[in-house]
């Protein structure tokens, strides 16, 4: 066998330069890295192999030739295979372009019916101020209803152009106030409740709904005082509204308080200035308000020589409809989804 | 009610501004709520709550704005102006039902011309929205707008047999009343008679036979006191109301008929000539209304109450000008409550009066606003339960994350309705109103669908493509049983645009919204096929929790839909509260080995069947498995579905092989192959 001729290493290493400048893609460097440093059958093996066939004084020369071609392969090779992910990563990059101004696909989130997130804001308005929800049911008793609320038995209230009655001689609760009734008769002061709930009239045109909502909260402990109620009005009304709003109470007459009064609130459009939706008074009459009447509290077993309490409640479906912009009351209860699902947030 | 600035001003001196009179009227519970120009006067529309018919004319009001503006009241003169002194009164005046009629006084005017009044007066009348008829019938109306005293005026010579009677009406009895009505009496109504006839529905309006004419020579006023609910019933029944009656079922001053009577007779002579039959006469028995009633009124209690510090001789001098008498003794003023206040002060069983309604004359004279705003003393809050509430507001949150709107419906709907939709309880007979809006609300609600479907083809017809609706509140299934409380949903449909992704809303979708709610309140919910109202009965079933019927669900059988709906019903009183303390499950340090397994099955087969079969089989370390898709068509044969499961296998202590995994799950897809996959028509 003849002996390999010294340039025979740099032949190779030229050829791999070749070869490797060539290399396009993935397969072509895997092609190339086995036909080279492949541990079967690589160039680089073979030529290591040929090792015992070179004479004695040559050998050393011989193997650190190869060693050179072989560091230099794989050197190259790995510089290949660099450019190469790094033209791969750039393909898919650009596999993965999209135009981002195309619309999202947005979770399509339900909503809560304005009146009820309007309750949910009050009831959680008064939990905070200390007190616990209490409900009852919407076929009541007159007893519930009127008697032990003291209207009087010919109060105008209990006219049937006002009330929707059964026949079998109950009715549907005119306001949440039997509530409280149910409330001060399970449990003894102190007592503090914020009532929501549906209520029913006798009403329906185009101001007015045979059902609506109400909200009612009742205090009732020793030494509670006029300026409780006061206090706590204001504390809620600036936290539903805003802490600028102004309210106002005017003495007025319901039988189940005394003394009794309109609340009326800085107009919420205007803050008092004046506007069309105030009728230009700066004022909007927003709930109903008193001490509890102490024949109310006898009627339930509550001395009013002790105790004393404070009742206001809110017309909900007013308060939502300011809140939101909605003109009519109807328009609440028709469940048009292109409104309701503007109610979110 | 609209009441003049003039006016009043005959009574009290009143400043230049009427705008601060009103403010301090409304700041007192007399709310002006306009103030309108009148020709040079000034009106206040007067919004009188029902308790003070006292303020319901100018006299009364002017004692109001008296005390309010710290200023002397000036009563019009009663001193008659011409007096005869003959035979007396013309009539006898008999009350045979004293109830109705505690007292009635007569007082003849003889000798007057009737005709118009002079311009002051009709002035004064329209300004308060009355229509001037002549100087006699015009003073009548004049005095109730000053004193508030429903007057009335009958020509005397047109009563008969010399005698007022007052009565109840005669059934069968009738009357033409001053608007030409003939009305039908009967005992409820109480009358005023002479000798022979009803002349007058007591209280509320005079009879035309017995009218002021132009020819009426010698005239009759009445002035009298009328039993509130009486009056009410009356005018109710008669379906009239008029400034008299308006008045009287408020309560009238039942000393205050005599003053009237006499202020109107000195007008009438002043206006008409003539002169006044004297004295008048006075049936009075008002002894037992128990008039004049002490009180006390304890002025440290006052200011504990208010949450304020009154001056007591501030609260003192309002009483006196309100008309309560006030004597103090040390901290108490004894006070007597002014007949024109009566049935203001409705005393307790034991005949004492509310302090809090004599605190309420001091509060509102003071003032509200400059009552200091407090938050009540008390440190715990409140000791109720509120869990209820929560629960259904997280019922909200839950249905509205799950892409659903909620919709509030009216509680009634038409008996017809009653049963369209199926029962979840046994239902009784429907709860119906007895005075509805309308027969389309004629009975309460039995389920929450009728209004919910409704609010489905609104919003379809209004060209929604896709409708996702619920509505939580009571039904009320009739008989004894008691409202209950339901949640109803109904979707379907969906955008239709490949770029949304959204698959057509289907059954499962609701089904699986349902069950994922349930979920959320402790519930399992297993379906069973029933044929119910409503529904498409191939889709329909009930829904049971622990044995219970909870809920129904289905397709919703209208050939008219523009697209399928879907609706559920279901119970909420068995939901429960997240329980306090919850024990998570801790995933599994090992991995877990997915097999799929598609059965060729009949369609007859449920998935029931399937997965029961499933879990019966215990196959050793498959920790679950579900549904990874049906598919029935090309490669199926007719009445065949494939059925394809998704099984996960895992052990707690160590990670499986895929060869032991192969053996176990071998066995397990033999089993149920053999099982299900028998040939479809063998």
């Amino acid at each position: 066998m003849a002996d390999p001729p010294p340039d025979e290493i740099a032949e190779h290493l030229t050829l791999f330069e070749r070869e490797a400048s060539e290399v396009a893609d993935r397969a072509a460097w895997d092609g190339l890295r086995v036909r080279w440093i492949g541990r079967k059958r690589g160039l680089v093996r073979s030529l290591l192999a040929r090792l015992k066939d070179v004479p004695p004084q040559e050998r050393r020369d011989y193997g650190q030739a190869v060693n050179r071609l072989k560091e230099t392969v794989e050197a190259r090779l790995a510089e290949v295979d660099r450019e190469l992910a790094s033209q791969e990563r750039g393909a898919a990059r650009q596999a993965a372009a999209v135009d981002v101004t195309l619309p999202g696909r947005r979770p399509s989130l339900g909503t809560i019916h304005p009146v009820n997130r309007v309750i949910h804001e009050v009831v959680e308005i008064f939990i905070g101020l200390g007190c616990s929800v209490a409900e009852g049911p919407e076929v009541e008793s007159d007893y519930y209803n009127f008697e032990a609320l003291n209207f009087p038995p010919n109060h105008p209230a209990r006219d049937t152009q006002d009330t929707l009655f059964l026949e079998d001689g109950r009715l549907l609760r005119t306001h949440t106030s039997p509530v409280q009734i149910r409330t001060m008769l399970e449990r003894k002061p102190p007592i503090r409740v914020i009532c929501p709930g549906r209520v029913y009239r006798h009403d329906n045109d185009l101001r007015h709904s045979p059902m609506f909502h109400q909200i009612e909260c009742l205090a009732v402990a020793e030494g509670i005082t006029f300026g409780d109620l006061k206090g706590t009005l204001e504390a809620f009304i600036q936290r539903l509204f805003s802490a600028e709003t102004g309210v106002r109470l005017r003495p007025s007459h319901f039988p189940f308080t005394e003394p009794s009064a309109e609340v009326d609130i800085t107009c919420p459009f205007c803050g008092g200035d004046g506007c069309r939706v105030c009728s230009r008074s700066g004022w909007m009459e927003i709930l109903g308000a008193g001490m509890v009447d102490p024949r109310v509290l006898r009627g339930v077993g509550i001395d009013p020589a002790v105790y004393s309490g404070f009742a206001f409640g809110l017309g909900i479906d007013r308060v939502a409809m300011i809140r939101y912009g909605i003109p009519n009351i109807r328009m609440l209860f028709e469940n048009d989804q292109r409104l309701l699902r503007q109610v979110t947030g | 009610m609209k009441l003049s600035l003039a006016w009043l001003g005959d009574y009290v001196d009143l400043p230049d501004d009427g705008r601060e009179v009103a403010d301090r009227l409304t700041a007192a519970g007399l709310a002006v709520e306009e103030i309108v120009d009148y020709d040079g006067d000034t009106l206040f529309d007067v919004d009188v709550t029902t308790n003070r018919p006292d303020c319901m004319n100018h006299l009364g009001l002017a004692r109001e704005v008296a005390v309010l503006l710290d200023q002397p009241l000036r009563r019009p003169s009663t001193e008659p102006v011409s007096v005869h002194r003959g035979p007396g009164q013309p009539v006898e005046v008999v009350i045979e039902d004293r109830e109705g009629c505690p007292r009635y006084v007569a007082l003849g005017v003889r000798g007057v011309k009737v005709g118009p009044s002079p311009a002051w007066l009709v002035r004064r009348l329209e300004s308060v929205g009355v229509r001037p008829i002549n100087n006699i019938v015009d003073v009548t109306n004049y005095v109730l707008w000053e004193t508030g005293q429903p007057l009335h005026a009958f020509d005397r010579k047109t009563l008969r047999g010399g005698k007022i009677i007052v009565r109840s009406g005669g059934a069968g009895e009738t009357l033409v009343t001053l608007d030409g009505e003939r009305r039908e009496l009967d005992v409820e109504t109480l009358v005023i008679a002479d000798a022979d006839r009803a002349i007058a529905l007591a209280g509320i309006m005079g009879g035309a036979a017995t009218e002021v004419t132009d020819a009426t020579v010698d005239v009759l006023i009445e002035s009298a006191h009328f039993d509130r609910s009486r009056v009410r019933r009356g005018a109710r029944r008669l379906g009239l109301s008029t400034d008299a009656s308006h008045r009287f079922e408020r309560g009238s001053d039942p000393l205050g008929c005599l003053e009237a009577a006499v202020r109107a007779a000195r007008l009438m002579v002043e206006l008409a000539g003539g002169e006044v039959v004297a004295p008048a006469v006075d049936e009075c028995h008002t002894d037992s209304m128990g008039l004049g009633r002490p009180a006390e009124l304890d002025l440290e209690r006052l200011n504990r109450f208010a949450g304020a510090q009154i001056p007591p001789a501030d609260v003192e001098r309002w009483l006196e000008g309100l008309g309560f008498e006030p004597e103090r003794v040390g901290g108490i003023l004894g006070v007597k409550i002014p007949s024109w206040r009566h049935f203001d002060f409705e005393p307790d069983e034991s005949g004492r009066v509310e302090p809090a309604d004599l605190y309420e004359e001091a509060m509102r004279i003071y003032g509200f606003e400059r009552i200091a705003s407090t938050l009540p003393a008390l440190g715990e809050p409140d000791s109720g339960s509120s869990a209820s509430y929560k629960l259904r507001q997280r019922v909200r949150s839950l249905l509205a994350a799950a892409g659903l709107s909620e919709a509030i419906s009216f509680s009634f709907h038409a008996a017809a309705d009653s049963r369209r939709w199926p029962a979840l309880a046994s239902q009784g007979k429907p709860l119906a109103l007895a005075n509805p809006i309308s027969q389309q609300y004629a009975e309460m609600r039995r389920s929450l669908l009728t209004g919910l479907v409704e609010t489905a083809r609104y919003n379809q017809r209004r060209g929604a493509d896709r409708i996702r609706f619920f509505e939580l509140g009571s039904v009320f299934p009739g008989g004894q049983a008691e409202e209950v409380e339901r949640v109803a949903l109904v979707a379907g449909g969906g955008s239709g645009m490949p770029w949304d992704r959204e698959p057509e809303f289907d059954l499962f979708d609701l089904k699986g919204v349902v069950e994922a709610l349930a979920a959320a309140f402790g519930l399992a919910l297993a379906a069973r096929p029933a044929a119910l109202s409503g529904l498409i009965a191939e889709t329909s079933c009930e829904l049971f929790a622990g044995g219970e019927l909870v809920g129904h669900l289905g397709q919703i059988d209208d050939p008219a839909l523009p697209y399928p709906l879907f609706a559920a019903e279901l119970r909420t009183d068995l939901f429960q509260a997240a329980p306090a303390v919850v024990q998570v499950e801790l995933p599994s340090r090992h991995p877990a080995i997915a097999m799929d397994l598609t059965l060729t099955h009949s369609v007859e087969t449920s998935w029931r069947e399937i997965s029961e079969a499933v879990s019966a089989e215990g196959a050793s370390d498959l920790s679950e498995f579900r549904l990874k898709d049906r598919y029935q068509g090309e490669g199926v044969p007719e009445g065949a579905v494939n059925t394809t499961i998704h099984f996960l296998y895992r052990a707690e202590d160590r990670s499986l092989t895929q060869e032991e995994v192969n053996r176990g799950h071998g066995v397990l897809s033999e089993r149920l192959r053999s099982r299900f996959e028998r040939p479809v028509n063998a």
